[in-house]
C-alpha cells in the first residue's frame, strides 16, 4: 500500500518535469532557422499551392506560443500529429521503441553481468596490477569514439562474412521458422551491443569498485570482521548486497545514457531504433517528431528511475522507512 | 594539495605515460605554426589523396645521403579506372630542418617563416599524406587538434561557473527555492544529452565565422553538462551547509553570497578537479560525434572529428590508412585523460591516505 | 614494469625510424599510363517488346532471351525509405519508385532512344491537340479484376485533375489556367485533349493508372482521408497493382519486399507469364558507406558507384561474381551560382548588398569567374576522375543538348582580362577591387554534410582567390540553405545540384522561367508583378512559353538550343561537372541492357537468375 502511494507521488512529481521538457524542447526547436519546408522547396516539380496547403497544415504561419499551446492540448489528447511527411507519429514511434529497447535491456543485462563481477573483482586486489590493468583497459573501451568502433567493426563484418552488414533481421525473414527468426534477430544484434557493451562497461566497472571499496571501509563491515566473521562471509554476504543497492539507482541513468549512446551506433549499423530516428528527424526539422521522440525519451527515463527507486525500495527496507 | 596529487600522478606509470603523452601532444598543438610543414589551409589540388612522402637516406647507389624525398605524380590507370601515384625520381627534395617555408605568425603575433621541417620550394613533404583537397594531414592534425583539444576545456570553463552557482544557490537557500531549481535542473537532465546535444547544434545560424561556431559549439556543450554538475554540487553544499564553520561566517552577519562563494563552494575544490579531469574526454568525444554528422567544426575548418568523418568512409580506411590519424590520436588523448581521471580520483580518495 | 615501457617506447621509436629510412632503388612503373577516361562501354541494343495477341488478350511479349523463373533481386535505396506507397501522394523520389514498381502507366520512355512506348497502352495516336490511347484487352489487376477505360478516366478526372493527393502533376499540365480534358469512347479506348498543342503532354502519359474499385471509396471520403490512403501503415494484401511487382512486406526503416504481380501482362516468347524473378527487395540504407558495405557482404545485388569505390570494385570485378557498368555523364547538374537579385525587401532593405549586386549582375564578372573554375581538376580530385566537365545547362545525356557550344580549358588570363573590360584592378599583393575601389569579397554556400560539394567549394574558394578575391566559404546545413534560396534571399553564391530531365528540357521550366520556384539566382516572390526582368530573363521566358508548345521535336530543338546558348553566354549558372553513373551488378542475373536513360534494371521483368 505504501509503495502504491509512493509511486503516485512521484508520478505526480513528474509531471511538472515533463511540461518543463516539453516546453524547452519546443522552443528551442522553433528557434531553429531551418525550414521544414525544404526538402519539397527544392523540388522542382512540387508547386507553390501545395507548398502553402502544407505550411498551413503544421501551422508554421502562427506565433510560437500558438503553436505550443496547439502541440500540447494534442499531446494530452494523446495525439502525437503527423510528421512532415504526413505519417502519424505515434505509428513511426510504435516501430521503433520495441527495438530500441531490445538493444538497451541486452546492453544493460550484459554489462551488469560482466561490470559487476570486474567491479568486485577491481576492489578486492586494490591498487594492486591487477586493479590497474582492468581499469585501464575499460578506459581503452571507452575512449574509442562509438560511431569509429562501429565502422570497424562492420568492415570485419563484411571482410570475415560471419556478421550480417547492419539492420536487424534478413530480408527472408518472413520465411524462417519461429527458431530460425529468433537466431538471425540475435546474429543481428551482436555487433550494436559489441560496441554499446565496450562503451558502458568502463563507467558501471568502476562505480561498482567504487562502492564496494566504500563499504569495506564502513564500520559495520569492520564489525562484521571483529566479530570473527570469515572473510569470505564478510564480502559476500553483507558487502557485496550493501554495495549493489545504490548501483540500481544508477540503472535509471544509465538507461538514458545509453538512449544517448546508441543514436550514432543505430545509425552506423542502420538499427531501426529511435536514435535514428531522432537523428533524421532532427535534420529535417520535422517538430512534431521530434518532440514526441525527446518526451519518450523522457518519460522512459523518469519511468527508469521510478522503477530504480522501487526496486530499491524492495530490497532495501531502511530506505523504505526514510522515503516514503 | 596540489603538489601532493602531481607526485602521485608522476609515481603512477600509468598516469605517468599519460602525462607526458599529452604533454607531447599540448606542447606540438602550441607550436603547431612552427612544427607544421604547411599552413592550414595550404593545399596543392594536383596532390590529392597522396600517401605519405618517402624519406630516403640510402640514395640508389647505395650511399648514405642527407634524407631526402621525391615528389608523387598522378596518374590515370585508364584500364581499372584508378588514380595512380608515382614517385618523380627526376628531382631530389632534400629535407630541411629549420628552414624558411611558408609565413605564419607564431602564437599569432610573431612572424616567421622558419618551420620545423620542410622541403625545397618545389618539394612537397606530406608526412601523412594529404586529403581530398591536397591538403596535408600532418599540419591539419596539428591545427585541428587545436580545436579537439581545447573545445572540452573551454566547455569546462562555461560550464564550472554555472553549475557551481546554481547548485550553490539551490542547496543554500533550500525551500522553495531550491525545489524550483531542481526541477528546472532535472527536467535538461531528462532530456537525453545527445538528442539534445544535435538539435542545439542543428540550430546553429548559418552564416558564421568560424569562431563564431566555435564558440558557440562550446557553449553547448558547456548547456548539456551543467545540470548534473549543479546538482552535485547542490548535494555537498548541502551537507557541508550546517558544519560548524559555515554557521560560525553565518554568526558574525556574512552575505549569504559571500558564504556561499567564500565558504562553501571551496569545499567543493576536490570534485571539481576530478569532475574537470573526467569530463574532458567525454568532450573530446562529444565534438567528433557531432563533426561526424556534420554539425560540428565545418570545413575548411580542421578538427579530429571532421578529420576522422571524412576517413570513416570504406574505401579511405582501406586505401588511405593516413587519413585514419586523427581517429588515433582522439583514442589516444581520451585514454590519457582517463588514466589520469582515474589516478587522481584514488589519490584524492581520503581512503587511500590510510 | 619499467623495462617494458622501455621496450615499447624502443619500439615506437624504431617503427617511425623504419618509415622514415627508405632504400631509394627504382621501381618499374608504366609511364605510358594516360589520363583518359576509357569511352563508353558499348552495350548491346535493348530488344523493343511487340505487342501481340493471344487467345483475346493484348499482351506484351519479350524479345529477350528466355530465362529460368525464381529468385529474388535485392537493391537498395538510400535514406529513410517510403513515406508512401499511393503513387499519387509521393513527394520524394523513393516513394515515387516504392510506388511505381506497383503501377504501370499507358506509356513508358524506351530506354534507348527515349521515345514514349505503351505499357498499359496498346498504341496511341497523336492528331493535333487530341490524343488517342487504346488499352490492351483483356488486362487484369493483380486481384483479377478487368483493367478498362474507366480506371484511366477515374485516374485523370476524379484523382488527378481533382487535386487529390500532390497536385505537381496537375500543375505542370496547366496551360493558360486550363486543363487536357480525358474522355472515355469506348471500355478500352481513351481520349485526351489538351486546351493548346502542348508537347510535354506525352510524357505525362506515363503518370500511373489506379484501380478504380479500390480508389473510389477513399477518393469519396475527401482529400484528407486520401493523403493518409494507400500509405506505409495499410496492410499489404490491401494493394491492387497493375505492375510486374506487388507489395508483400515492409519493415520500416529496414526493407521494402514485392512478390510477382501473377497477373502481368508481359509474356516471354514461350507465352509465358513475367516477371521471371519471384521476389525484389529494396532494403533501406542510410548512407553510401552503409550500401558499400551491404554489397560487399553479399546483402545486396546491385549498387551505384562513386569516386573512388568505382576503381576498387573494377579491380575485384576480375575475381569477383559482379560487373562493372559504366552509363555515361548522369542526368543532374551542378553548378555555382550568383544571387542577382536586385530588389528590396518588405523594410525596404536590399537583398543584396548593391556594392555586391553591380559585380554579380556584371555579365564579365560572371564570365571571369566561369573561366578560373577549374573543373579539370574537380573532376580529377573529387569524381576519382569518373566525370565529365559541365558547361551547357542541359545534362551531357540529354536528347535536346546543343553540341554547338564547346567545352575549354581554365583560363585565368581570360578571367583577369574580363575583370579590367569591367574596371576591377589589383593592388600590389595582388588583391581585386572594383572600380569604385571596393574590395571584391563575398560568401560562398553550400550545403554541409556533402562531402562532394564542400571539396568543390574549398577548391572554387582557391580558385577565385587566384584572381584576388576574397570568399568566405561557409557550409551551412541543407534547410537552411533552402530557406536561404527560396524565403530570405541572403546569400551570395552557392554551389548547388538539381536533378535533370533529359527527355524534357519543359522540366526546367521551374527553373528558368523568371517566375519559376526554382528561378534562384534572381528568385521573385510568389505573386511579384513588376516587370523587373533582364533582356535575357525576358528571352528565356518567350522560350520555355513557346518551346512547350510547339510539337515536333526539330522545331522544339531549336528553342532548347536557344535556351543553352543563352544560359552559356550569361552564365547565370556555371555549371561544373557530371559524374559517371557507373553500376555494379551480380553477374547471375542475366537480360541486362544498361542504358543511360533507364539505369540497370529498367525491364525488370525480363532479368532472370542464371543458376
Amino acid at each position: 500500500m505504501e509503495i502504491i502511494k509512493y509511486i503516485l507521488k512521484r508520478i505526480l512529481q513528474a509531471i511538472p518535469l515533463l511540461i518543463i521538457v516539453s516546453m524547452i524542447s519546443f522552443f528551442i526547436i522553433r528557434l531553429s532557422p531551418v525550414d521544414p519546408l525544404a526538402e519539397l522547396r527544392l523540388n522542382p516539380s512540387v508547386s507553390q499551392e501545395t507548398l502553402q496547403k502544407e505550411t498551413q497544415r503544421l501551422g508554421l504561419d502562427k506565433p510560437i506560443i500558438v503553436q505550443y499551446g496547439k502541440w500540447a492540448k494534442s499531446f494530452i489528447k494523446g495525439d502525437l500529429g503527423v510528421t512532415s511527411n504526413g505519417e502519424q507519429v505515434s505509428t513511426k514511434l510504435k516501430e521503433r521503441i520495441p527495438n530500441t529497447l531490445l538493444l538497451t535491456t541486452i546492453v544493460i543485462f550484459l554489462t551488469w553481468i560482466v561490470g559487476i563481477p570486474l567491479g568486485i573483482v577491481a576492489a578486492l586486489n586494490w591498487k594492486s596490477n591487477l586493479d590497474r590493468i582492468l581499469t585501464v583497459l575499460t578506459s581503452i573501451g571507452m575512449a574509442i569514439p562509438s560511431f569509429f568502433f562501429a565502422v570497424l567493426l562492420l568492415i570485419f563484418a563484411v571482410k570475415t562474412g560471419w556478421f550480417p552488414v547492419g539492420g536487424l533481421t534478413s530480408s527472408d525473414f518472413l520465411e524462417k521458422s519461429l527458431f530460425g527468426q529468433i537466431i538471425d534477430i540475435v546474429h543481428h544484434l551482436i555487433l550494436p551491443v559489441t560496441v554499446l557493451f565496450t562503451l558502458s562497461l568502463a563507467g558501471l566497472q568502476r562505480q561498482m569498485r567504487a562502492n564496494l571499496l566504500d563499504v569495506l571501509d564502513s564500520d559495520y563491515v569492520k564489525f562484521a570482521r571483529a566479530k570473527g566473521l570469515s572473510e569470505f562471509d564478510v564480502i559476500y554476504k553483507h558487502a557485496l548486497k550493501n554495495a549493489i543497492n545504490p548501483m540500481i539507482t544508477l540503472l535509471g541513468f544509465e538507461f538514458a545514457g545509453l538512449l544517448s549512446g546508441a543514436a550514432l551506433t543505430e545509425y552506423v549499423f542502420q538499427y531501426p531504433g529511435l536514435g535514428r530516428l531522432i537523428l533524421e528527424a532532427v535534420m529535417r526539422s520535422d517538430i512534431n517528431l521530434v518532440m514526441a521522440s525527446l518526451m519518450m525519451g523522457a518519460i522512459m527515463l523518469v519511468l527508469g528511475n521510478l522503477i530504480a527507486d522501487i526496486l530499491l525500495i524492495i530490497t532495501d527496507p531502511r530506505i523504505r522507512r526514510t522515503n516514503v | 594539495m596540489f603538489k601532493e596529487v602531481m607526485k602521485k600522478l608522476w609515481t603512477d606509470k600509468f598516469a605517468r605515460i599519460s602525462m607526458i603523452v599529452l604533454g607531447i601532444i599540448y606542447f606540438s598543438l602550441l607550436f603547431a605554426d612552427f612544427i607544421a610543414p604547411y599552413t592550414k589551409d595550404f593545399s596543392d589540388r594536383t596532390m590529392a589523396y597522396v600517401p605519405p612522402s618517402k624519406i630516403f637516406v640510402i640514395d640508389e647507389n647505395r650511399h648514405i645521403s642527407k634524407p631526402y624525398t621525391y615528389n608523387y605524380v598522378r596518374g590515370f590507370d585508364s584500364e581499372n579506372l584508378r588514380i595512380t601515384y608515382n614517385l618523380d625520381r627526376s628531382k631530389k627534395h632534400y629535407v630541411k630542418f629549420f628552414s624558411k617555408g611558408q609565413p605564419y605568425k607564431l602564437f599569432g603575433t610573431i612572424p616567421m617563416k622558419r618551420h620545423l621541417i620542410t622541403t625545397d620550394n618545389g618539394g612537397r613533404l606530406y608526412l601523412l599524406g594529404t586529403d581530398i583537397n591536397g591538403r596535408d594531414v600532418f599540419s591539419r592534425i596539428l591545427f585541428g587538434g587545436r580545436i579537439s583539444m581545447t573545445i572540452g576545456f573551454l566547455a569546462l570553463f562555461v560550464l564550472f561557473p554555472i553549475g557551481l552557482l546554481y547548485g550553490g544557490i539551490s542547496g543554500y537557500f533550500g525551500g522553495v527555492v531550491d525545489m524550483l531549481m531542481m526541477r528546472f535542473a532535472e527536467a535538461v537532465m531528462s532530456i537525453p544529452s545527445f538528442y539534445l546535444l544535435i538539435i542545439l547544434a542543428s540550430i546553429l545560424p548559418s552564416g558564421m565565422t568560424s569562431v563564431q561556431r566555435f564558440m558557440l559549439i562550446v557553449i553547448i556543450l558547456a548547456l548539456i553538462g551543467w545540470a548534473g554538475f549543479a546538482r552535485v554540487v547542490r548535494g555537498m553544499v548541502l551537507s557541508v551547509k550546517n558544519q560548524e564553520f559555515v554557521q560560525a561566517a553565518q554568526s558574525i552577519g556574512a552575505s549569504r553570497l559571500r558564504i556561499i562563494v567564500k565558504h562553501i563552494l571551496p569545499q567543493t575544490t576536490s570534485f571539481v578537479i576530478v569532475a574537470m579531469t573526467l569530463s574532458v574526454p567525454s568532450y573530446i568525444l562529444s565534438e567528433s560525434g557531432l563533426s561526424f554528422l556534420g554539425l560540428g567544426i565545418q570545413q575548411p575548418d580542421a578538427s579530429w572529428g571532421n578529420m576522422l568523418k571524412e576517413a570513416q568512409e570504406y574505401t579511405n580506411i582501406i586505401y588511405r590508412p593516413w587519413l585514419l590519424t586523427p581517429g588515433f590520436l582522439i583514442f589516444v588523448a581520451v585514454l590519457a585523460f582517463n588514466v589520469i581521471g582515474d589516478t587522481i580520483r584514488d589519490v584524492l580518495d581520503p581512503k587511500s591516505n590510510k | 614494469m619499467n623495462k617494458l615501457g622501455y621496450v615499447v617506447l624502443l619500439l615506437v621509436a624504431g617503427l617511425f625510424i623504419h618509415s622514415c629510412v627508405n632504400v631509394d632503388l627504382p621501381e618499374d612503373y608504366d609511364k605510358n599510363k594516360t589520363s583518359n577516361i576509357k569511352s563508353e562501354k558499348y552495350y548491346r541494343e535493348y530488344p523493343t517488346q511487340l505487342n501481340v495477341n493471344k487467345d483475346g488478350v493484348d499482351y506484351l511479349e519479350s524479345q529477350a532471351p528466355i530465362g529460368k523463373f525464381g529468385g529474388t533481386l535485392v537493391a537498395s535505396t538510400i535514406g529513410e525509405g517510403p513515406k508512401t506507397f499511393n503513387p499519387f501522394n509521393s513527394k520524394d523520389n523513393i516513394s515515387s519508385t516504392m510506388s511505381e514498381v506497383m503501377y504501370d502507366g499507358l506509356l513508358a520512355t524506351h530506354p534507348t532512344t527515349g521515345l514514349p512506348v505503351p505499357k498499359l497502352a496498346k498504341d496511341f495516336s497523336i492528331n493535333g491537340n487530341d490524343y488517342i490511347v487504346h488499352l490492351r484487352k483483356g488486362l487484369k489487376w493483380s486481384d483479377g479484376k478487368s483493367i478498362t477505360a474507366d480506371d484511366v478516366v477515374f485516374t485523370w478526372n476524379n484523382i488527378i485533375f481533382d487535386g487529390f493527393g500532390n497536385t505537381s502533376t496537375r500543375d505542370s499540365m496547366l496551360i493558360d489556367g486550363q486543363l487536357p480534358t480525358v474522355t472515355k469512347v469506348d471500355d478500352y479506348t481513351v481520349k485526351f485533349t489538351t486546351p493548346k498543342p502542348f508537347a510535354p503532354f506525352i510524357r505525362n502519359l506515363s503518370t500511373p493508372i489506379a484501380p478504380k474499385h479500390v480508389f473510389e471509396p477513399a477518393v469519396k471520403k475527401g482529400k484528407e482521408y486520401f493523403d493518409g490512403f494507400m500509405s506505409t501503415n495499410t496492410p499489404v494484401d490491401k494493394f491492387v497493382t497493375s505492375g510486374a511487382f506487388r507489395l508483400k512486406e515492409y519493415v520500416p526503416a529496414q526493407r521494402v519486399v514485392y512478390e510477382r504481380n501473377p497477373n502481368y501482362y508481359v509474356i516471354n516468347k514461350r507465352g509465358e507469364k513475367l516477371p521471371y524473378l519471384d521476389k525484389l527487395v529494396y532494403l533501406i540504407v542510410g548512407d553510401i558507406n552503409n550500401e558499400v558495405l551491404k554489397f560487399e557482404g553479399g546483402e545486396l545485388d546491385v549498387i551505384g558507384l562513386q569516386g573512388a569505390n568505382v576503381s576498387r570494385f573494377k579491380e575485384m570485378e576480375k575475381y569477383s561474381d559482379f560487373e562493372v557498368y559504366n552509363m555515361g555523364p548522369s542526368t543532374g547538374t551542378m553548378f555555382l551560382t550568383m544571387n542577382l537579385n536586385n530588389r528590396k525587401d518588405a523594410k525596404g532593405k536590399y537583398y543584396v548588398n548593391p556594392t555586391k549586386q553591380r559585380w554579380f549582375s556584371d555579365r564579365n564578372f560572371r564570365q571571369a569567374i566561369d573561366y578560373t573554375v577549374d573543373r579539370k581538376n574537380m573532376v580529377f580530385n573529387i569524381a576519382n576522375g569518373l566525370g565529365a566537365p559541365l558547361f551547357t545547362a542541359e545534362s551531357l545525356n540529354s536528347i535536346y543538348l546543343n553540341k554547338n557550344l564547346k567545352p575549354y580549358d581554365r583560363d585565368i588570363e581570360k578571367s583577369k582580362q574580363l575583370l579590367e573590360k569591367s574596371g576591377f584592378y589589383w593592388d600590389k599583393k595582388g588583391k581585386l577591387f572594383d572600380k569604385y575601389k571596393t574590395p571584391v569579397e563575398f560568401d560562398l554556400y553550400t550545403n554541409a554534410g556533402n562531402t562532394e560539394r564542400e571539396a568543390i567549394g574549398v577548391m572554387v574558394k582557391q580558385d577565385l582567390e587566384d584572381l584576388g578575391m576574397k570568399v568566405n566559404f561557409k557550409p551551412v546545413e541543407f534547410n537552411s540553405l533552402v530557406n536561404k534560396l527560396v524565403n530570405t534571399y541572403d546569400w551570395d553564391m552557392v554551389i548547388m545540384g538539381l536533378t535533370g530531365s533529359p527527355l524534357e528540357p519543359n522540366g526546367g521550366k521551374n527553373v528558368w522561367m523568371s517566375d519559376g520556384t526554382l528561378h534562384m539566382f534572381n528568385q521573385r516572390p510568389a505573386g511579384y508583378n513588376k516587370d523587373d526582368r533582364f533582356d535575357w530573363e525576358k528571352k528565356l521566358d518567350k522560350i520555355f512559353t513557346e518551346g512547350a508548345l510547339a510539337t515536333d521535336f526539330n522545331s522544339r530543338k531549336k528553342y532548347y538550343d536557344e535556351y543553352q546558348k543563352i544560359a552559356y553566354e550569361e552564365k547565370p549558372f556555371i555549371y561544373i561537372y557530371s559524374p559517371l553513373v557507373i553500376s555494379a551488378m551480380r553477374t547471375k542475373f542475366k537480360n541486362l541492357y544498361p542504358s543511360m536513360l533507364g539505369g540497370l534494371t529498367h525491364n525488370i521483368e525480363e532479368i532472370y537468375i542464371e543458376r
